[in-house]
């Protein structure tokens, strides 16, 4: 009996499961099918019995393939981190932002494109100036004057993205010849996929996500709050300390490779939230399935919608301000 | 099944916070933990809980660790729903990676029916009612099938039916095992706990059985407050409510409860009361005792002696005004009457005449003779509310 009423909301079901998996083909398929030249299904179709001619499979698997896998990646990376963050601060709006990484990965990309730097370069400095900012932060919110750990981050975090920022516009106003193509990272986008990239990005997140997955069950824990998380035996010290370690990894791996992408981390944890409930062993991969449809999604439009390209973080933003908003209001803070 | 805490020094910070405490327990022990607010409850259960390493001393239970069960005071709010939040008791018996099992399901809702929120299973948490929260949270704490219960305040911000009924639930669910409950309700920890431990300053300033431990000298010691203890079967404490006083005297001559309502609406206009001649253990006697008025008293169940009537009559001088209540008069009380009389002569009696005066004269002829010549000399009101009034038109004569 009892296995009958509870044992069945254990795990995500497997409708659910087929539905995001379903969804996840889709737009996969859509993605190596559209573009901005006029290779479509027919082509995608030669690709795979074998009888495209180079052209195409330049386009389809050297351009539009590791495309989908980045934004795959950064729309994982950043929703993960984001859904573990929320319940980690138990604040609804924290992202994965929190711990200054954007600025600390734009202060990379910038220093990289002042210096003329290549584009691995790029990727490399930015991941480490972001988890280099994130270290920073996580060591002055730890400090012992701040009696409550997280809002020592938090209040770390703002500090540290603010004095970043500022430096950052410093040097771009110092080399304003670089100007655009800093502002066009900054936005975020795929315009430039490299598979170089997605073998840089895919062991990272595949570390980052295991650590979240499998540690889901404390995440339930602390939304009771620290005392009671220890109160059921959770080193909530040392678990804070590894889900900020992990979620930095990710979402400086998602920044180096994809730029500074908003509001993912906030739209799509939120909206499975209102879809499934707010058990994290359902919910985290719940949310990981959700932002692999999702972001590709937004990229599809990134790419068509003009001749030219749209930074996805443009897109995102702009469906995250009223989707923010509705949050707000639905809450009634 | 034994707890040792052995010579316990515990420091947060640069303050020491509990100093060389030590105590024990023993299955079937319901404990509660008295004190004032940073004297040391809650560092205590964490210490015994393991949260706090201490600096000096031992915590020793022989038991395992999952086996200590903890509930905090703070307070928690979350869109989980029940069955998440009980099932969260069974994470110290997980592995590795924590995923229940059915076994943990079971057992969480077997905990669920033991304090009988099992329907509420699939509600969210942040939907239920305070007591409802509290429940779910005692079914994670038995969801862990702990053999020492270590609860801090586990009735904080809930109203009294819903402590009574959390801590029926605790008792109920702590009998085989030792139970320590930090409390702010001296009465609620008297209706429950068998044993009490008065903590002052990081040590144990009393311990023992309830009725040995909980005295007026104990509760001034450790809380720094007067209050009355009453043993009538049950034990209980009533605090001495301090009213700001305005200086003026009244007497009230009563008996019987007449008085009851009377004196404390004088108490909280703020006069300084005396009241008798009453005989000890009257209602009335209580209520005077409470507040810390003088009181003329006669032992129990007997007449009003020559010399007490003396002692009243002296209060009377001693008085702005008097209060004649809605007493019932007989043989044994009687001088009472004369007394009234006495006030009314120097222009200072008040009488609450509500009872007609025949329903309440056992005595006959000499009593109503008496009555209706204090009555000629008194200011008459029909009820208590009314005597501020009276009061203040004999005071400003």
């Amino acid at each position: 009996m009892v296995k009958n009423l509870y044992y069945s909301f254990d795990r995500l079901d497997f409708v659910k499961i087929a539905i995001f998996i379903t969804l996840n083909l889709a737009v996969a398929l859509l993605s190596l099918a559209v573009g901005s030249s006029h290779y479509g299904f027919g082509e995608l179709l030669q690709v795979i019995n074998g009888t495209a001619d180079e052209t195409v499979l330049a386009i389809v698997v050297d351009y539009r393939l590791p495309r989908l896998i980045l934004a795959m990646v950064v729309g994982a990376a950043l929703s993960a981190s984001g859904c573990a963050l929320q319940a980690l601060f138990r604040n609804p709006l924290a992202e994965p932002y929190i711990l200054g990484i954007a600025s600390g990965a734009s202060m990379g990309a910038i220093i990289s494109v002042v210096f003329g730097f290549g584009v691995f370069e790029r990727i490399l400095l930015a991941f480490s100036t972001s988890l280099l900012t994130a270290y920073l932060v996580f060591l002055i919110g730890n400090m012992k004057k701040f009696r409550d750990q997280s809002y020592g981050i938090l209040l770390a975090g703002i500090a540290i993205a603010s004095f970043l920022s500022g430096l950052n516009s410093l040097l771009l106003y110092l080399h304003s010849q670089s100007l655009h193509q800093v502002i066009f990272w900054l936005m975020g986008s795929f315009s430039n996929p490299l598979w170089e990239e997605v073998y840089f990005s895919l062991p990272l997140l595949i570390i980052g996500l295991s650590f979240l997955l499998a540690t889901s069950w404390n995440l339930n824990a602390l939304l009771l709050g620290d005392e009671h998380a220890k109160a059921v035996g959770i080193n909530v010290e040392r678990y804070r300390t590894e889900l900020i370690i992990f979620t930095s990894l990710l979402t400086s791996t998602a920044v180096a490779v994809g730029g500074v992408i908003g509001f993912v981390g906030i739209i799509i944890p939120h909206t499975v939230r209102l879809l499934i409930g707010e058990e994290h062993r359902q919910l985290l991969p719940a949310t990981i399935l959700l932002s692999t449809a999702f972001m590709p999604f937004v990229d599809i439009f990134a790419r068509i919608s003009t001749s030219g390209e749209i930074p996805v973080g443009a897109i995102t933003a702009m469906l995250g301000g009223p989707f923010f908003l509705y949050l707000l209001m639905r809450r009634g803070l | 099944m034994i707890l040792k805490v052995e010579r316990l020094t515990v420091k947060l910070g640069s303050s020491e916070i509990l100093k060389d405490l030590t105590m024990e327990a023993k299955k079937g022990d319901f404990i509660a933990l008295l004190g004032p607010n940073g004297s040391g409850k809650s560092t205590l259960l964490r210490t015994i809980f393991g949260i706090i390493k201490p600096l000096k001393g031992v915590v020793f239970f022989d038991g395992r660790e999952e086996e200590k069960g903890y509930l905090p005071q703070e307070t928690a709010d979350t869109n989980l729903r029940v069955i998440d939040v009980v099932l969260l008791g069974r994470t110290p018996y997980m592995g590795r990676i924590k995923n229940p099992k059915e076994r943990d399901f079971k057992i969480a809702m077997k905990a669920m029916k033991s304090v009988g929120i099992e329907e509420l299973a699939q509600r969210r948490f942040s939907e239920l009612s305070g007591g409802e929260k509290q429940k779910v949270l005692l079914a994670r704490l038995f969801a862990q099938e702990p053999k020492i219960l270590l609860l801090d305040e586990p009735t904080a911000h809930l109203d009294i039916s819903a402590q009574l009924e959390i801590m029926g639930i605790i008792k109920e669910l702590s009998a085989d095992r030792i139970a320590i409950v930090a409390l702010h309700d001296i009465n609620l920890a008297l209706s429950f706990a068998n044993r009490i431990l008065m903590i002052k300053d990081g040590k144990i300033a009393y311990a023992g059985n309830p009725r040995e431990v909980i005295t007026e000298e104990s509760i001034r010691e450790v809380y720094g407050v007067e209050v009355s203890v009453k043993r009538h079967g049950q034990i209980y404490v009533i605090p001495k409510i301090r009213s700001i006083k305005n200086g003026r005297r009244v007497h009230v001559i009563c008996g019987g409860g007449s008085g009851k309502e009377l004196i404390h609406l004088l108490n909280t206009w703020g006069f300084s009361i005396s009241a008798g001649v009453l005989n000890a253990l009257d209602s009335d006697w209580e209520v005077v005792s409470e507040i810390g008025g003088e009181i003329v008293d006669a032992p129990p169940f007997s007449q009003i002696s020559e010399e007490a009537h003396m002692r009243n009559l002296e209060a009377i001088k001693n008085s702005d005004a008097v209060v004649l209540a809605d007493l019932s008069i007989g043989r044994g009380n009687l001088r009472n009457l004369i007394a009234a009389k006495f006030a009314a002569e120097f222009g200072k009696l008040i009488v609450v005449d509500k009872t007609p005066f025949e329903r309440r004269n056992f005595v006959g002829e000499e009593a109503e003779k008496l009555y209706s010549e204090i009555v000629r000399g008194a200011i008459v009101v029909k009820s208590e509310e009314d005597v501020l009034n009276a009061l203040r038109k004999l005071l400003s004569r």
